[in-house]
Order: structure tokens, then C-alpha cells, then sequence
């Protein structure tokens, strides 16, 4: 009785074994399409200005700081030469700027807080507004965002130093930036810099992304390397 | 039940033998210079010593697959990377900085221009194009021989002790003059809003009755043109970013007396009414015929 079954059981054996040599091969050509995908995915264009992701964009042109020599929030004066040697993470703000500063400032609390075992790392707040923002202004400004008086430098004083250092060394100024109206025009303050121990800008990045404080720390690691 | 059981084996053995093929990718470890990386990031060209085993040394571009390798790299480093060839293209990658060659540097010093540096009390106020509530376009020399009180807004200002404590001063001075009999009464308040796209004459004029009563005397909202806030932005050291339907701003109040000539700034929100007021009372007086 078992007899002619046999054959039968063995023609859907074989039925199954050809559909898991199809299926296999299915499969390998899909895992084969998922890699090729993956390898050749389109990553996000670097344009300046807000972007979802924290990438770090060059610099047009090599920039260096320049000399400079300001006033902190406690009237310690302060000039390129005090921070030669460190890693210096830029913003730019005026305090009575209620929308971008506020977010790039937490942000740079963020980064204070991410490299409190790193002392050679530095973050400097230049104002553009000296004439509201004198050194008890940024003083209180400071507080609001548990700036270290040792690490974190909120530096005013006299206009063109401030102008002639953010202007040269970091920011361009934009005539035809429908956003910003301001002295100097400079566009894209809403950026965090960062500087190298020799001098040089190395990065910026959109300090309004989310993810920036990371990305901050993560280049400066890449440059130790 | 035997055939099931060869079936992730099959698998395995097809998919990884597919994405052996696929993978096929030999590297070359290389040093080199780099001379320029191209605008989309897509590209780096760079002076390479020669890759021993497969190519001598020259100066070429190459394809850069994950940009993030170009990260804290520019024109002038000097680097060590990786070529990568596979069957159908190469590409570089794991650039790895070993100097950065300050010699390259080129500093665009920035030149502050005078011409653009702020106004001081005496400065001629540079003349700009305002917009009424009406739509109808006037010029800051319409009110010669009026000493001129302005202020910079936007309606949808949300905050209360910005550009909504700039109106209620101005109403508070307003109301001071207006019933001081022994007043001048050659001056104009100018609030100004620097949100020209939103800020429509219809929109004026619909928010300026809530701080300006039904009595528009002496009082006037206005917007200014994008060229004339261009203009006057740097002179008047005032800062205006807009950042979505919002805009950051710092307070910029000017007194002008009845030549346009500025007599006193009030900046930020701590100053009075009675202030103000005062300002106008000696600004209405100043070269008076």
C-alpha cells in the first residue's frame, strides 16, 4: 500500500527542493539589490544654511583668526593669543534676538557639557549688538545658559574689532540675503565655527540642527586623529 | 522534511555568493595631496604619490561615495586615503588628515565701511520709502519741520516687552504731548514695521487702532521697503533676521528734529515715555523758523 505513493512523495520533493533553489535565488538577488541600494544611496546635497542633518561644511576659503582683543562678561580682556592651542567653538549672537540665538545657545551648552574632560576645548559667543550687549548684559545671558566663566567666553567691545574678526574670519557678509539686515550684513549667523589649536577654520555647521552638539564633538575628535 | 532543512543553507550560500560578486572591490592605500574638492562635494582632486601596485603617481580627480570623508578636509592638506577600485569604478575614501598647510591660507580681510558705520546725534537721517496703512508711499523728508519720533515692529510680534512695549510707549508719549497744552505741536510718531511681506497696508491698519485708539493724530504705521531697511539696518545698528513667519530684532528708537537731523536713540525697551516725550518736545523746537 505504501508502494505507489512513493514516486509521488518523491515528485513533491522535488517540486519543494526546485521552489527553495527559486526562492534562494530570489532572495540573493534581492539581498544583491538592498547592497547595491544601499552602496549607491544618495546622501543629502551640503547646501549652506538650516539643514536636518549636522554635517560639517567647509570653509569657501582658508580662514584664520585673526588678532583681536575683546572684553569678556567679567572684564577679563581677552585676545587671540590667550587662546592659541585650543579648540575654539564659535556662535554669533545678539541677546535681544529671541528665536535663532536662544536655540544656537543651547546648543552650545550642549557642546560645554559634552567636552567638560576636553580643557583644550574652548566656546566663544561673539556678539554683533555691542552697543546693547555690554559685559553685564552678556553676564546674565551667560547664567541663563550655565556658561563656565573658565570655558565659555561671551566677548563684546569695540565694534569694528568684533566686526573685523567675525567678518574676516568667519561669517561673509551677504548684501542680497533677503533674511538678514543687520551692520556688516553678514549672513548666516545662526552657524557654529569651529577652530583648530593652530589658528585655522576648520568646520561650520547649522546651529539650529538638532544634532549639532554631537557633530561639533565628533569633528573635533576626527581632528585629533 | 530533509529538502527544508538544506534551505538557509541555500540561501546563505546564493545571497552571499551574489554579494561576493557585487563586492568585489580591491583598495590601495595612498598619500597625497589635496588640491581642490569640487563644489558638490562629489569630487576631490588631489597630487598622490604613486599607488604602489597599481598606478604612478599623479594629479587626478577621484569620486568621493560618502562625503562625511571630506569632513574637516580643504585645498592644501596634506592626507593619506584609500582608493577603492571595483569592477566598474574607483572612488576614494577614509581620507585622513595629516597637515594642514597654513601657507594656503588667504584671509579676505573684511573692511567694516565707514560709509555704513552708525549714525550719531546731528547725522542726517539717509531718506527711505515708507508704506501707510493706506498703501500710499511716503518718504521720511514728507515731514519737514516736524521733529519725527520712530520705532521698528512687526504686527505678529509675539513677545510683550518687545515690539508691543515699543507701541504702548509710544502711546504713552503721545497721550503726554497731546494733552500738554503748553506743547509744540509740529511732531509725528512713525512706528515701522520690517515685515513688509506680511505686514499689509490692510494689516496695519486693522492693528494700529488697538494702541492708537480711534484718534490716529500725530501717529502713523507704516512699513518699510526691504531697501530702505537694507539701508538703514547698518546706519541705525539695527539687527533684523527672519527666521520662518518670525523675525529677531533689536529695539531701535530714533528721535529726529524738524531737519531729519537725529537728536537722541533710545535703544533697547528701558526707556520711559516721559522720555520720549521730553525728546520730541526739544526736537520740535530745534531750527524752528
Amino acid at each position: 500500500m505504501s508502494n505507489p505513493a512513493e514516486p509521488r512523495q518523491r515528485n513533491d520533493e522535488r517540486l519543494i527542493f526546485g521552489v527553495a533553489v527559486i526562492a534562494a535565488v530570489i532572495f540573493g538577488l534581492g539581498y544583491l539589490g538592498l547592497v547595491l541600494a544601499l552602496n549607491h544611496r544618495e546622501k543629502a546635497p551640503l547646501l549652506p544654511g538650516p539643514t536636518d542633518e549636522a554635517v560639517p561644511l567647509t570653509p569657501d576659503h582658508a580662514r584664520q583668526l585673526v588678532d583681536f582683543s575683546l572684553t569678556d562678561r567679567t572684564g577679563r580682556t581677552v585676545t587671540r593669543t590667550d587662546l592659541a592651542g585650543n579648540y575654539l567653538v564659535v556662535d554669533f549672537l545678539f541677546t535681544s534676538c529671541s528665536l535663532t540665538c536662544p536655540v544656537v545657545n543651547h546648543h552650545m551648552a550642549e557642546i560645554q557639557q559634552l567636552t567638560t574632560n576636553q580643557p583644550d576645548v574652548k566656546l566663544l559667543s561673539l556678539t554683533v549688538d555691542p552697543r546693547d550687549d555690554t559685559t553685564a548684559v552678556l553676564s546674565s545671558y551667560g547664567l541663563k545658559f550655565g556658561a563656565d566663566t573658565n570655558r565659555w567666553w561671551l566677548l563684546t567691545g569695540d565694534k569694528s574689532v568684533l566686526y573685523h574678526l567675525i567678518g574676516t574670519t568667519f561669517l561673509n557678509a551677504d548684501l542680497d540675503d533677503p533674511f538678514t539686515y543687520m551692520p556688516g550684513n553678514f549672513s548666516h549667523t545662526e552657524r557654529i565655527a569651529l577652530v583648530d589649536g593652530h589658528g585655522n577654520v576648520r568646520a561650520y555647521f547649522d546651529g539650529l540642527s538638532e544634532n549639532v552638539a554631537g557633530a561639533v564633538v565628533d569633528e573635533i575628535g576626527r581632528l585629533r586623529r | 522534511m530533509k529538502t527544508w532543512s538544506i534551505f538557509p543553507i541555500l540561501l546563505l550560500v546564493v545571497g552571499g555568493g551574489l554579494t561576493a560578486l557585487a563586492d568585489d572591490v580591491k583598495t590601495y592605500a595612498a598619500h597625497g595631496l589635496v588640491q581642490r574638492i569640487s563644489d558638490d562635494r562629489r569630487a576631490v582632486t588631489i597630487q598622490h604619490d604613486a599607488i604602489p601596485g597599481y598606478m604612478m603617481g599623479m594629479t587626478m580627480q577621484f569620486p568621493v561615495k560618502d562625503t562625511n570623508d571630506l569632513a574637516g578636509i580643504g585645498a592644501g592638506d596634506e592626507i593619506n586615503f584609500t582608493l577603492a577600485v571595483s569592477e566598474t569604478e574607483s572612488w576614494v575614501q577614509g581620507l585622513h588628515l595629516l597637515a594642514h598647510h597654513v601657507s594656503e591660507v588667504t584671509n579676505n580681510t573684511y573692511v567694516f565701511h565707514a560709509d555704513s558705520a552708525e549714525l550719531q546725534p546731528g547725522d542726517l537721517l539717509p531718506d527711505g520709502t515708507l508704506r501707510s496703512e493706506s498703501g500710499a508711499t511716503f518718504h521720511f523728508s514728507d515731514f519737514q519741520g516736524q521733529a519725527v519720533a520712530f520705532t521698528f515692529f512687526f504686527t505678529r510680534c509675539p513677545l510683550p516687552d518687545y515690539c508691543p512695549r515699543m507701541n504702548r510707549n509710544f502711546a504713552a508719549a503721545r497721550q503726554i504731548l497731546l494733552s500738554d497744552a503748553h506743547a509744540p505741536t509740529n511732531w509725528q510718531f512713525l512706528s515701522i514695521s520690517f515685515d513688509p511681506e506680511y505686514d499689509q497696508p490692510e494689516v496695519l491698519s486693522s492693528y494700529a487702532p488697538f494702541y492708537r485708539g480711534g484718534d490716529g493724530r500725530h501717529w502713523l504705521f507704516v512699513t518699510a521697503s526691504l531697501d530702505t531697511l537694507r539701508n538703514l539696518a547698518p546706519r541705525l545698528d539695527l539687527m533684523v533676521v527672519h527666521q520662518g513667519a518670525s523675525i529677531s530684532h533689536n529695539l531701535r528708537t530714533v528721535v529726529l528734529d524738524t531737519q531729519g537731523r537725529i537728536t537722541s536713540q533710545f535703544d533697547g525697551n528701558a526707556w520711559t515715555p516721559e522720555q520720549l516725550a521730553d525728546a520730541l518736545r526739544h526736537a520740535a523746537r530745534t531750527n524752528t523758523p
